[in-house]
């Protein structure tokens, strides 16, 4: 696990500054969502769902929700990850998709970013008879979710740096 | 939004899971730790018993929801509640929706403001200070890469100091998350009828 805190890192807020500060009287929140960061993208055991992958679903969504720093974040990862870039293509390019499991899960990271409410049990059912197991449907369920809080509390920390 | 917000006043509605929720007889060590912290008294069954599939993440989204949904001082938590109902009206949970409009008058006593936001959503008419987090809320919620610093101004304007404005961010983030969990691993659903036994 890294010692950068990934939110002050992705929001440039440097050790010390007024709104690192401010984060800090929050402790809780600090620490579990570094650790969620840590869990869901380097998980002990990822239930069949790759780092790699992890790191490709995560750059789908900051494309999604058009967030320059997230993708660079996740373009970096998914890079060290995927030295062939074969999975990048994937999810940034306009390639044809690859295989049926790959297809589904991004089919569901679109599903889930854009339209939550819309979702419906042939969405899960698809995943499952793509192979997924049910801790990786959690598991990217999980992961599709926190990069979406993650650009909203990112969002939030740049209006407040911005308007100081 | 496709789905109807039914109940969304009344709290009342259950959670039927589209994954197989854990067999806690066959449950690992670290999903049995996992299951202990749970979220809200009220989340437990089904639906953490789905979470607990990837009980690593369950772990750390868990004491996460209670330092953002309970942290003392800062926003009051009647206002973090409401930024959880404006997440969940855009978002289109009518669970999430429903659990937190209770939650929010029954800190208040005001039934009035959630009978707006259940009639009119997030453009409800509420007063200055309140309409100042629904909005921000909800835009927050629609389209974070649109906010900029001038949201920032009616919040202030209405002297939610900045840590508090972080609380608020905490919390409408926080549904982002977990509306997209409760929406796309299960669906809301009446409560079994307890009068009339099949």
């Amino acid at each position: 696990m890294s010692d950068v805190d990934v939110m002050d890192y992705l929001a440039g807020l440097p050790p010390g500054s007024t709104l690192a500060a401010l984060r800090r009287e929050r402790p809780d929140v600090v620490k579990h969502l570094q650790g969620s960061d840590d869990v869901i993208f380097s998980p002990q055991d990822d239930g069949g769902l790759t780092p790699a992958e992890r790191a490709a679903a995560a750059l789908r969504i900051a494309e999604l929700l058009r967030d320059d720093a997230l993708k660079a974040h996740y373009r970096a990862r998914l890079a060290a990850l995927d030295p062939s870039g074969a999975l990048a293509k994937t999810v940034e390019g306009k390639a044809t998709m690859t295989e049926p499991r790959w297809d589904a899960v991004l089919a569901h990271v679109d599903l889930v970013t854009r339209g939550p409410g819309s979702a419906e049990r042939k969405d899960i059912d698809n995943l499952l008879a793509a192979g997924l197991s049910s801790h990786a449907v959690v598991s990217l369920s999980q992961l599709i979710a926190y990069v979406n809080f993650q650009s909203r509390v990112l969002a939030g920390l740049r209006m407040l740096k911005g308007a100081a | 939004m496709s789905k109807p917000m039914r109940d969304f006043i009344h709290g009342e509605l259950e959670w039927r899971p589209w994954v197989a929720p854990l067999d806690l007889n066959a449950a690992t060590e670290a999903q049995l730790v996992a299951l202990k912290v749970t979220p809200s008294n009220r989340a437990v069954g089904a639906y953490s018993l789905v979470l607990a599939h990837d009980p690593e993440a369950l772990s750390e989204r868990s004491p996460l929801y209670n330092g953002i949904m309970f942290g003392a001082k800062g926003l009051p938590r009647a206002d973090r509640e409401l930024g959880a109902v404006a997440a969940s009206r855009v978002n289109g949970c009518a669970y999430c929706a429903s659990v937190h409009a209770l939650r929010f008058t029954q800190l208040t006593k005001e039934p009035e403001v959630m009978e707006r936001i259940q009639a009119d959503g997030v453009d409800a008419a509420l007063d200055p200070r309140r309409k100042a987090i629904l909005d921000y809320s909800a835009k927050l919620s629609r389209d974070p890469a649109s906010v900029e610093p001038a949201d920032a101004a009616p919040l202030h304007a209405q002297g939610l100091t900045d840590l508090e404005i972080l609380d608020l961010t905490h919390a409408v983030a926080m549904f982002a998350w977990a509306n997209r969990l409760m929406q796309t691993l299960g669906e809301p659903a009446a409560p079994a009828a307890k009068d009339n036994p099949p």
